[in-house]
């Protein structure tokens, strides 16, 4: 009988308050590309965390190749062939690249009583393996010394060193351009030659329709449809994911006031916020966006900006704070102390204004963490739950409200929406929407280039640290437009 | 489920009144007002270091020079007595303490050197700054320190030693700063999560450097009151402290990873410490077996520590 390579059943599991999974049935056979695709926060991530060992499920059963198995660790879901290439790839940039693929197996030798690693082995091994990529890299380069889409395939070529049942790709192209997406393509349909399982997570739906046999959609933690090639076009595959509601497109306002904030994000071009714009930063991963959006917050580096028509030296995010701008960072545990309560993490910044003659007047915070728990509707409505005990969209509301308390003129956001769930997105995008709309402004990076075509007055495309072309709305701005002025 | 929290906030002090009670069932001498007394006045010098480690502490810290601190804050104070005055003396110590403090401070929060290592060379350089100034004696001048001085370490007032009420009246004022300032709010943020903190608009390099100043003015008033108490400035005191001292903020239950802590169980920690020295000298255990017993104590506290973590 011909087992699949790699099978879950009626997988769930739970974060805290939050449902990640919910009864989630997956596999993929030998010599398949089975894509996964759906919004952020559907459960991707999760699911494959589960299969590469990372997460245990609450409940269901993972079997390799017919056989039941249990994960209590990455280690021994790579025992069992099963091998997954993170986002975020982890490989040591101080060593060379022929250590970073042998690490965890590294191949000795003896030398009297001693095992020493036997370098050349190790070097003639990491050529070969290379070479099956077409990659011709030095095996002594130092990894710090490689770009990102050199890394990867390093990551891949790690991979495919060991003895590799079920591949898990998450999101591999999410900072390639076209040209070094098409050489993945290439080395994952030599890979499906070698009866390699493949396991694609993806927010390009186009490269599903191009490479994947088969495709599962998730949907708020559920399997919302599977579908085999032919089946499924980029529309279907849309309707599936948003469950056929697609979200209102918030009003973005065409009158647009006095310039709030006028900088250079790039250090080079001239980029000016005025009220009621939510202007986008589109870019590929690693392309200089979030640098952007830290130095416009007065983060790592002194900047030059004006505000309200006066010019000011930020030099602190305090100073940015001070001139009336707010940042909602990427990684949510950088946007929250997260062991300290709600109503603490949301009084951070406004110390200075609920506090008389040096100490804090207590009564005058209180009200205004209620009020806004409420505005932004945090759920539980309990100010002294610690931040962490929130899911995530309830988190990125109390990173909002924070600087909501302060009537903030200008709002930077690096990713507001990553990885939460369609309601909570929607509640975000109606409040960045709701600011922008009373006369304030906000600066939006997404890596979700439609979350941009459809929130966005004008969006500006980044490549390599510059910005390259400013789209606006009254030119119409859509998905494929942006993804090709980013190079994706 | 409230109640459990509240409960389980306060472990340091169950822990306290639980050893005070097995120490008095097994020893009458315990509850005897001289030996409660000599645990109060044992324990007020380190609650005033603890106080001031409990600030780097919390603000994601490490303090290893306080015990140097002290040694240098009670020679400088005794040598500015002898010549300036009482009152001088007490500031000069307390400002030299601030000033280890404040170098402390520019180094870790600026420099970004780490805090063990800064630290360990402070502690190391700053005894050797005392036995220089000192010649290596201790100093009391030739007919001793001021006897108003002396009796700052042996006079009581309303029947409580002096000695006990710097530390009391202490723990208010510094709770307050800690608890109803902005700035003690912004201390817990920076040490709970110091980007989050920067990107709050938070400057958390000078509220680090300011917590490292709190430790060393602290230290620095420790320094003056065991000078007080010993008589003289002794160049060689204080040895130790710092380990006694972070011991008792972690059985405080303040945590090494910073953003955790109050000052007020930081004080039951040295409590314990002290109360628990006091059981076994009582209870007439091998001085030797006391050491093994305190370090046990630490150990079993923080490793109770971490497993109430997992669970979470």
């Amino acid at each position: 009988m011909n087992f699949p390579a790699l099978r879950a059943d009626g997988i769930s599991k739970r974060f805290d308050a939050t449902v990640a999974l919910d009864n989630v049935d997956f596999e993929v056979r030998p010599g398949e590309i089975h894509a996964v695709v759906g919004e952020n926060g559907a459960g991707k991530s999760t699911l494959i965390r589960i299969l590469g060992g990372a997460h245990r499920p609450d409940r269901g059963s993972i079997s390799v190749a017919g056989t039941r198995r249990h994960f209590a660790s990455p280690r021994d879901a790579i025992a069992a062939g099963i091998v997954t290439i993170p986002q975020e790839l982890r490989l040591v940039p101080a060593l060379s690249v022929a250590e970073n693929m042998a690490l965890g197996d590294l191949p000795v030798r003896r030398m009297g009583p001693f095992a020493v690693i036997d370098r050349r082995s190790m070097r003639e091994e990491a050529r070969s393996v290379l070479a099956l990529l077409d990659f011709e890299a030095d095996p002594d380069r130092r990894v710090a010394s490689l770009s990102f889409a050199e890394r990867q395939l390093v990551a891949i070529a790690k991979g495919l060193r060991r003895d590799c049942r079920v591949f898990i790709l998450d999101e591999p192209t999410a900072a390639l351009e076209k040209r070094e997406v098409e050489r993945l393509f290439a080395v994952l349909a030599r890979m499906q030659a070698r009866a390699t399982a493949i396991v694609y997570i993806t927010h390009r739906l186009d490269e599903v329709v191009a490479i994947a046999d088969r495709c599962t959609v998730l949907r708020d933690g559920r399997v919302a449809a599977v579908s085999t090639r032919g089946a499924f076009s980029v529309a279907d595959l849309i309707g599936a994911m948003t469950g056929g509601v697609a979200e209102p497109a918030p009003s973005a306002s065409a009158a647009r006031g006095e310039v709030l904030l006028s900088a250079r994000p790039d250090g080079a071009t001239a980029v000016a916020l005025r009220a009621g714009e939510v202007v986008g930063l589109a870019g590929l991963l690693g392309s200089g966006t979030e640098r952007m959006l830290r130095r416009l917050f007065g983060a790592d580096e002194p900047t030059l900006v004006t505000v309200g028509g006066r010019g000011r030296r930020l030099q602190h995010p305090a100073d940015a704070v001070a001139a009336g701008i707010g940042m909602v960072p990427g990684e949510r545990g950088l946007g929250l102390v997260l062991d300290q309560s709600v109503r603490d993490n949301i009084l951070l910044p406004n110390l200075d204004v609920i506090s008389r003659f040096g100490w804090l007047d207590r009564s005058a915070g209180d009200p205004m963490v209620a009020a806004l728990m409420e505005l932004v509707d945090i759920r539980p409505r309990q100010p002294r739950l610690k931040a962490r005990a929130l899911s995530g969209g309830n988190q990125q509301k109390v990173i909002l409200a924070k600087w909501l308390a302060r009537g903030i003129a200008v709002l930077l956001l690096d990713d507001p929406t990553q990885g939460i769930d369609v309601a909570a997105k929607a509640q975000i995008h109606a409040l960045i929407c709701d600011l922008a709309a009373r006369n304030r402004a906000a600066l939006i990076k997404s890596s979700d280039v439609g979350e941009l075509a459809l929130l966005c007055t004008s969006v500006l495309a980044v490549r390599r640290d510059r910005i390259i072309a400013s789209l606006d709305r009254a030119h119409g701005i859509d998905e494929s437009s942006l993804q090709a002025a980013i190079g994706g | 489920m409230r109640y459990r929290a509240s409960l389980a906030g306060q472990v340091p002090l169950l822990t306290l009144l639980l050893l005070c009670a097995i120490t008095a069932l097994l020893t009458d001498r315990f509850l005897s007002p001289l030996n409660l007394t000599n645990i109060l006045v044992q324990s007020s010098i380190m609650a005033v270091i603890a106080m001031g480690m409990t600030f780097v502490i919390v603000g994601g810290g490490f303090d290893l020079s306080v015990g140097s601190t002290a040694a240098l804050a009670g020679c400088v104070a005794s040598m500015v007595m002898l010549d300036a005055g009482i009152a001088a003396g007490a500031i000069a110590g307390v400002l030299a303490g601030a000033l280890v403090g404040l170098a402390n401070g520019l180094i870790i929060a600026f420099l970004n050197v780490n805090p063990f290592i800064t630290t360990l060379g402070t502690m190391v350089l700053v005894r050797g700054a005392v036995f220089l100034i000192t010649g290596g004696a201790p100093v009391s001048g030739e007919t001793g320190l001021p006897g108003g001085f002396v009796a700052l370490g042996s006079g009581r007032l309303l029947g409580i030693h002096y000695l006990v009420w710097i530390p009391a009246v202490l723990l208010a004022l510094l709770s307050f700063v800690l608890h109803a300032t902005p700035y003690g709010r912004r201390v817990y943020a920076t040490g709970g999560g110091r980007e989050a903190a920067y990107l709050s608009g938070v400057r958390v390099r000078r509220v680090i450097a300011s917590t490292y100043i709190w430790c060393g003015a602290l230290a620095g008033v420790a320094g003056v009151m065991l000078a007080a108490r010993l008589q003289s400035g002794q160049p060689t005191a204080g040895e130790f402290y710092e380990l006694t001292a972070i011991a008792a903020v972690v059985l405080g239950g303040a945590s090494l990873q910073g953003g955790e802590g109050t000052l007020y169980k930081s004080v039951i920690g040295v409590l314990i410490m002290v109360v628990l020295g006091n059981a076994l000298n009582l209870l007439n255990v091998d001085s030797y077996w006391q050491r093994v017993a305190v370090g046990a104590v630490i150990i079993a506290a923080a490793a109770a520590e971490r497993l109430r973590s997992y669970r979470r």
